[in-house]
């Protein structure tokens, strides 16, 4: 089991990294921007759904308020650049640094929590911050931010026209999270969090510090969301807070992970890679008609996929073993 | 305000807190519901009042039916029951509001003239709408019903006693999905006598059920899952809260005072006020 | 015509296919990207602009006889009469999706312009992406003043923004207190979207400059689903005007709501959206009779203007609704667009955009009570000027400015 274990790991770093120099080699042959437009979503919400996974997959603590980070970290970045000049790579951290600590205090009473009362909490506490940014004057409110263009510049990370920068660094992104994930797979809380899961109770009472293992859990994914948000808003380059804040990205990161496979390491990007292209094609071939067939076919194909596979989409390829090496 | 929000949750609270299953289409069956109530107005008529009880047996066909075309494989999921749940009804409200789209086009709708729409009793110089007084009145009735009929009959017991153990309750002769497809129906029919109320005094449209349901669920978390008194309480608390938070704060933010009060309760009850699961 | 409307696109695509780039001039059609929210809580918005696009078409690609540009024979007759055509995307109110559908439109359908939005937010990122590749955005219906001062080339607004709109609110305003009508104290009532949040500011602003009192402003969420308590503060405020800045759905609420507790303001002064929506009357006209609201259409224009009630006709005839003030503009909006194109006989961004600076219709060749179609440099159109109407015995009739009115206001409303 142990030997599998680790043959495992090694398997999936190389297939990874195998993926991710496909990946890396695409745009030489995908000029298309529409196409490429689609791939750097979909990269994102990999890694988006990737480090949501971490906290709520791997963690079992199931989130639906990551909406909260990702908008903390493009507003964070955003404000920083637009009053008072700093550049969006600092911003950029200094969101992801915000977003880890809120994470951190909100767990301290959160993690108190079971099932339904946390997942409405952490749904709640989203709401929250987007009513705050609704009336935060000084940050926009309503109005949002827009953010000034000059021109291509690595340092302010804009680009006009072309979208390779965004999609390298969407693809580092989806890759960072994959490899945190990886990693922290075979850590001492990874070894904890599925212990925790078989059976809590047990967990406790072997003195295994469960509570810091979940903090780290959600500080590391708030980390990476909000970076995934200081992303988003220098891509858009137009932020308001419904459309970074909302409800909806909550559902979307958790929608790829739970579609491909909930706590597992593949599951994420399998479910990102098939969901947002369809949404995005179901939107140009039905979304203009106005009469709402693009929702028909996108809630049909959710509803079919978690009722026929309730494991995700990645359980047709595991072979018929433990689930617990298959995990 | 606050009664009906008791109403929609009490529908909820059966779902989602009795039989332990997310329901995440519940504001989209207080949509259906709404448009039931404005066809039947619109083409033959019937005022919202009398059509509500046409409108809850409706919905307690609709809702039972969607329990054994979905949820009841939804519940059967081995792995991640949870998630499953949350995504097929999550999925389920998607749909119905694009077949909403289709069928009933995105038209703004509303019912312009019925025996209450509008009307007021004025008490003291409190203004009380008709519309909202009825609700209410309709609210504690079906509540009492409803606390009657979980706690008195065999029926309702045989619903709690489901949740907490299918296995030994089968083994009694009891089938599950048959408790279960009458709670689902039972919980679409009180969101349809929801619905009906306030197709009187809402504006009704495809996406109407949204602005609703975040409401529906803290109310149900607030009371505590697995009763049906704590949903009616929440519903009170929550009308209360958002009147004062309006007064207090800027009303854009009174839906920060509910939310601050749902998160306040759970973290010194973390299973809401009347929960007890 | 024996030509088929399939024949010309089958025919286009084959020559789209074929021709390179700079050849294109030649083409028998020109294709108009046309994004709005077709899905979602706005899509009845995307539905209406879809039919009042079409009934443009109509007027561009077939041969009518009304005195607005290109009505007469078919097609842009300098582009040797080739047809439009237009895509429809939907953006479903979001930044994002708006952005890549504009995207999408531009690199895929080749479309040699983009007019939309509905949402301002949209507007932004969709005007931002024409900006960077070139390509003229024509704002038919967004009204919040920040969208023109982003310093965008490529950026075009005949409609008035919301600025325009207040001040004429007020300008009707100090009018009414010289005929001795008592003025003076206002309520602010907007919801917390970019367009509630910009109209509230422009009325905040005016009124502190020509000396109204505002004794409540209050900012209400959007699609709220109860606004008793905003409602309650209203009446105890009890202003002589109130100010409501909201879209359908929440107007609605408002007036059932205010009937609900007994509040009968002295007059209610819209800034449009939901209260020029055919919904909000069908669902409380009744409670309505002798609300004021702003516009830049008014359809007793017909009265002078015979032509404006033929082509409400034909839009009537696809929508089963008269114009109102949105798919008004959206019509204007795409003649005028379709007018530069044919003047620029190309389609070629750059050129399509100085064909559009150089824009002058006058005011009668529109079926709006503007001056003139003229824009700035920042692509405004500074002589729209925006009408008061009041919602009298089931219609909305013209009563301020003076030139442009047929009744006196009756204040207060009852």
């Amino acid at each position: 089991m142990d030997k599998d274990f680790a043959a495992r790991r090694r398997r999936d770093l190389i297939i990874a990294a195998v993926l991710a120099a496909i990946a890396a080699l695409t745009p030489l042959f995908v000029k298309d921007v529409v196409v490429q437009n689609i791939m750097i979503l979909t990269l994102m919400y990999a890694g988006l759904s990737q480090s949501w996974n971490i906290l709520s997959g791997y963690c079992g603590q199931i989130s639906l308020g990551h909406a909260l980070y990702f908008g903390l970290g493009a507003y964070t970045t955003e404000l920083l650049f637009t009053k008072f000049g700093v550049l969006p790579w600092f911003g950029m951290l200094a969101g992801g640094a915000v977003s880890a600590l809120i994470a951190m205090g909100l767990g301290y009473p959160f993690f108190r929590l079971r099932g339904h009362y946390f997942v409405i909490a952490t749904i709640v506490i989203a709401e929250i911050g987007l009513l705050l940014f609704h009336n935060w004057e000084w940050a926009g409110a309503a109005m949002g931010i827009t953010i000034p263009i000059r021109g291509d510049s690595w340092l302010k990370f804009q680009f006009l026209r072309t979208k390779l920068p965004y999609f390298y660094f969407a693809l580092a992104l989806c890759c960072l999270a994959w490899f945190v994930t990886w990693w922290l797979e075979n850590s001492k809380w990874g070894f904890w969090w599925r212990a925790v899961k078989d059976n809590p109770e047990a967990a406790e009472s072997l003195g295994v510090d469960v509570f810091n293992s979940k903090m780290g859990a959600a500080a590391v994914s708030a980390f990476l969301v909000a970076v995934g948000g200081s992303f988003y808003a220098q891509f858009v380059s137009y932020i308001d807070p419904e459309s970074v804040m909302g409800f909806q990205f909550s559902l979307l990161m958790a929608l790829p992970a739970v579609l491909g496979g909930i706590g597992t390491l593949w599951g994420p990007v399998l479910g990102a890679a098939i969901l947002i292209p369809l949404t995005e094609l179901t939107r140009f071939k039905f979304g203009g008609s106005g009469r709402g067939v693009d929702l028909i076919v996108y809630g049909t194909l959710i509803v079919l996929i978690s009722l026929a596979l309730p494991r995700g989409l990645l359980s047709l390829f595991s072979r018929p073993k433990k689930t617990g090496a298959a995990r | 305000m606050g009664l009906l929000y008791g109403l929609i949750a009490v529908g909820l609270a059966l779902i989602f807190g009795l039989m332990d299953v997310t329901n995440f289409a519940h504001g989209e069956f207080l949509m259906i519901a709404m448009y039931l109530s404005f066809f039947l107005f619109a083409f033959f008529a019937i005022d919202p009042l009398l059509s509500a009880p046409l409108v809850a047996a409706a919905l307690f066909v609709f809702g039972a039916v969607i329990y054994l075309l979905l949820v009841r494989f939804a519940m059967r999921a081995k792995a991640n029951a949870g998630m499953v749940q949350i995504f097929t009804t999550f999925g389920l409200a998607i749909v119905m509001r694009g077949l909403a789209q289709y069928f009933f086009t995105p038209d703004y709708r509303s019912i312009p003239q019925s025996w209450l729409g509008g009307k007021t009793i004025s008490i003291a110089g409190i203004f009380l709408p008709e519309p909202q007084l009825v609700g209410a009145l309709v609210s504690i009735l079906a509540f009492v019903g409803l606390y009657f009929f979980i706690h008195r009959t065999d029926f309702g017991r045989a619903i709690e006693a489901t949740r907490e153990d299918p296995g030994a309750v089968a083994l009694v002769g009891i089938d599950k999905n048959r408790v279960f497809a009458f709670g689902w129906g039972l919980g679409a029919a009180l969101v349809g006598l929801a619905g009906a109320i306030m197709a009187v005094f809402f504006y009704i449209y495809p996406d109407v059920g949204a602005s609703f349901a975040l409401i529906a669920y803290v109310t149900v978390a607030l009371g505590g899952f697995g009763s049906v008194f704590g949903a009616f309480a929440g519903g009170i608390i929550v009308g209360l809260v958002e009147a004062v938070t309006a007064l207090v704060l800027p009303p854009s933010l009174k839906s920060v005072g509910i939310y601050a009060v749902y998160l306040l309760v759970v973290f010194i009850r973390p299973r809401g006020l009347f929960g007890s699961i | 015509m024996t030509i088929s409307r399939r024949d010309v696109l089958l025919g286009a695509t084959a020559t789209a296919a074929l021709v390179p780039l700079a050849a294109r001039a030649q083409t028998s059609e020109v294709v108009i990207g046309v994004i709005y929210p077709f899905s979602g809580g706005s899509a009845q918005q995307g539905v209406d602009a879809q039919k009042a696009y079409e009934t443009a078409l109509e007027v561009i690609n077939k041969d009518t006889d009304f005195d607005l540009p290109l009505a007469k024979g078919e097609g842009l007759p300098g582009l040797g009469g080739a047809k439009v055509r237009l895509v429809f995307a939907d953006h479903q109110a979001d930044p994002q999706k708006g952005r890549a559908e504009a995207e999408r439109l531009i690199t895929q359908e080749k479309v040699s312009a983009i007019i939309g939005t509905y949402q301002s937010a949209v507007a932004v990122t969709v005007s931002q992406i024409c900006e960077r590749y070139q390509i003229p955005f024509v704002s038919a219906d967004n009204s919040s003043p920040s969208l023109h001062r982003r310093g965008l080339k490529y950026y075009f607004r005949a409609a008035p923004h919301d600025e325009m709109y207040s001040a004429a609110m007020f300008d009707f305003f100090d009018a009414m207190k010289k005929k001795g009508t008592k003025i003076e104290t206002l309520s602010l009532f907007h919801e917390d979207t970019i367009f509630g949040t910009d109209s509230g500011n422009a009325q905040a602003k005016i009124a502190g400059e020509r000396g109204y009192k505002i004794v409540t402003d209050i900012k209400y969420r959007a699609n709220s689903p109860s606004l008793s308590a905003e409602v309650q503060q209203l009446k105890t405020a009890n202003a002589d005007v109130l100010m409501p800045s909201s879209y359908t759905t929440d107007g609605i609420l408002l007036v059932k709501t205010m009937a609900e507790l007994g509040y009968k303001p002295n007059a209610i002064v819209a800034q449009d959206a939901g209260f020029s929506e055919k919904a909000l009357y069908d669902a409380v006209g009744d409670k309505l009779e002798g609300v004021i609201s702003r516009g830049t259409f008014s359809l007793d224009l017909a009265q002078k203007r015979p032509m404006v009630g033929k082509i409400n006709e034909m839009f009537k005839a696809r929508s089963g609704k008269d114009f109102n003030d949105l798919t008004s503009r959206q019509f204007m909006g795409l003649i005028i667009l379709a007018d530069a194109i044919s003047r620029a006989k190309s389609t070629d961004g750059e050129k399509i955009r100085d064909a559009l600076a150089a824009t002058d219709i006058p005011g009668e060749q529109t079926i709006m009570p503007w001056k003139r179609v003229k824009f700035d440099e920042a692509g405004q159109n500074n002589d729209a000027d925006p009408v008061l109407l009041q919602y009298v015995g089931g219609k909305f009739v013209t009563i301020f400015p003076p030139q442009a009115a047929i009744a006196e206001a009756i204040w207060p409303m009852k």
